[in-house]
């Protein structure tokens, strides 16, 4: 279910609507109020020189209501989550936790998720791991991999049905 | 007596750093430290946050509650998994309504939850639990006028709200480890940029540049090593290194390696023993001297 499907449907599902809307009131309340746009988290962030990312912005944005401009925003998936922002704040805001959370509405609306995060989510619900065992290659060409070098095998859920109920439910779970 | 701990291998480093765990294994055997694999553990959800907390959060919990099964203490070499783990403790921990709704949750794989398992990394356990004196002990090859630059990898410095295994802003612990072995690390300005792994997944060109734009500076200051203690970032670092000039422009030959492998060379293990031969970068000019 995307915006579009939203949009194009004959007769409006009043319910999803209202439900993306709570929840997106959900974070407007929980914004932390204590923001005094000092810009030490975007000072520190290392996706602001490169990518553009301005926290302090996005916590002044939110405060003003532009909850669904920022999910729809590419810019909140260029945090790579080095905690600066986080460690860095006097007023114990946490932007980095901020962008979590908008990622997750962005997803739980329906959103288009970016890059390879359903695949890594496919894997984990399949294998219990976000990659299989990879052959790799030596110096020498030898390609290996864990069996070759004796390592145990590995770790991954016995009871991949249950497992996987339990990660499906959740993927369900509202914020 | 040795000393057990439940390993917590994570994703990454079993499923292709093999470097990381077969240099771990060697050292910490040497230092009398034994390492118990446990059955049935899967992603700490790390990778996932961004998608959904929540499951970050079971899949954290889970392998704990595994650890607390086998009535052992962690051993979680990936500095990701050791944030997510420490994460899902202290919010069980402090949130009530949070741990009733994840233990229902559990019951469902059979598992419960107290919160009783310890959690270490590489660079705590060398340095706090087993020390440097013991360290120093073993050392045979002192790894002398190796000028090194160390990195920590985000994770494992912050948010210290969360408790780390190291100072956020001026860790040292890696380095007092590295004097110990005879070396010497020297602090750079980029010592606490971020390799970018995380970027990967989604704006990989621009995960690239980050490593790229790290190892030129490095590399410009005539370091003689590059020395991690994280997958994530070893694999941008090492496996990634020529892709990662290009994004930057600079043909970058920076020799990349695991802690635990500077550590087993300086207990004189052979270099097979310590995975030096799956290490991609040119490790070679280290291992000639």
């Amino acid at each position: 279910m995307s915006i579009i499907d939203l949009t194009s449907m004959a007769k409006p599902q009043e319910d999803i609507k209202r439900e993306i809307n709570q929840r997106l009131l959900k974070l407007k309340e929980e914004l932390p109020d204590y923001c005094y746009q000092c810009a030490k988290c975007t000072a520190g962030c290392e996706a602001h020189k490169l990518l553009e990312l301005e926290p302090h912005k996005i916590v002044a944005l939110l405060k003003r209501g532009l909850i669904d401009e920022m999910t729809n925003s590419d810019v909140i998936w260029t945090c790579m989550s080095c905690f600066k922002c986080w460690e860095r704040c006097p007023q114990k805001v946490a932007p980095v936790e901020i962008l979590f959370a908008l990622k997750n509405l962005s997803v739980a609306s329906g959103k288009q998720i970016p890059g390879q995060y359903t695949s890594i989510l496919q894997s984990v619900l399949t294998i219990g791991l976000i990659q299989d065992i990879q052959t790799i290659t030596s110096k020498e060409g030898k390609t290996i991999d864990r069996t070759a070098l004796s390592l145990p095998q590995l770790s991954k859920p016995l009871e991949p049905m249950k497992f996987q109920a339990v990660i499906a439910q959740l993927a369900m779970e509202k914020i | 007596m040795k000393k057990k701990y439940g390993l917590y291998p994570g994703c990454v480093m079993p499923t292709e750093q093999y470097a990381y765990e077969l240099s771990a294994q060697a050292v910490l055997s040497k230092l009398n430290i034994d390492l118990i694999d446990i059955p049935n553990q899967s992603c700490c959800g790390e990778p996932l946050k961004s998608v959904n907390k929540l499951m970050t959060l079971y899949l954290s919990a889970r392998n704990l509650a595994l650890a607390e099964h086998h009535n052992l203490d962690l051993f979680v070499p990936c500095p990701m998994c050791h944030l997510a783990l420490s994460e899902a403790k202290k919010i069980l921990k402090e949130n009530p309504d949070l741990k009733e709704k994840i233990t229902a949750q559990l019951q469902n794989e059979g598992l419960t939850y107290q919160g009783t398992t310890s959690i270490v990394h590489t660079i705590d356990l060398l340095h706090d639990h087993i020390g440097l004196e013991t360290i120093k002990k073993h050392v045979t090859h002192p790894l002398k006028d190796l000028k090194v630059a160390v990195h920590y990898g985000c994770h494992l410095n912050r948010p210290k709200d969360i408790g780390r295994p190291v100072d956020s802003e001026n860790p040292q612990k890696m380095e007092h480890i590295l004097k110990t072995l005879g070396s010497n690390p020297v602090d750079y300005p980029q010592k606490l940029d971020c390799c970018g792994a995380l970027l990967t997944i989604n704006l990989p060109e621009s995960a690239l540049t980050k490593t790229g734009q790290k190892l030129d500076a490095v590399q410009n200051l005539g370091f003689d090593v590059f020395v991690d203690t994280c997958p994530w970032c070893h694999k941008m670092f090492d496996a990634r290194q020529t892709k990662a000039g290009e994004t930057v422009a600079k043909k970058l030959s920076v020799p990349v390696v695991y802690l635990t492998q500077l550590v087993g060379l300086a207990f004189g293990f052979k270099e097979t023993d310590l995975g030096l031969h799956l290490n991609q970068s040119p490790v070679d000019a280290l291992l000639s001297r």
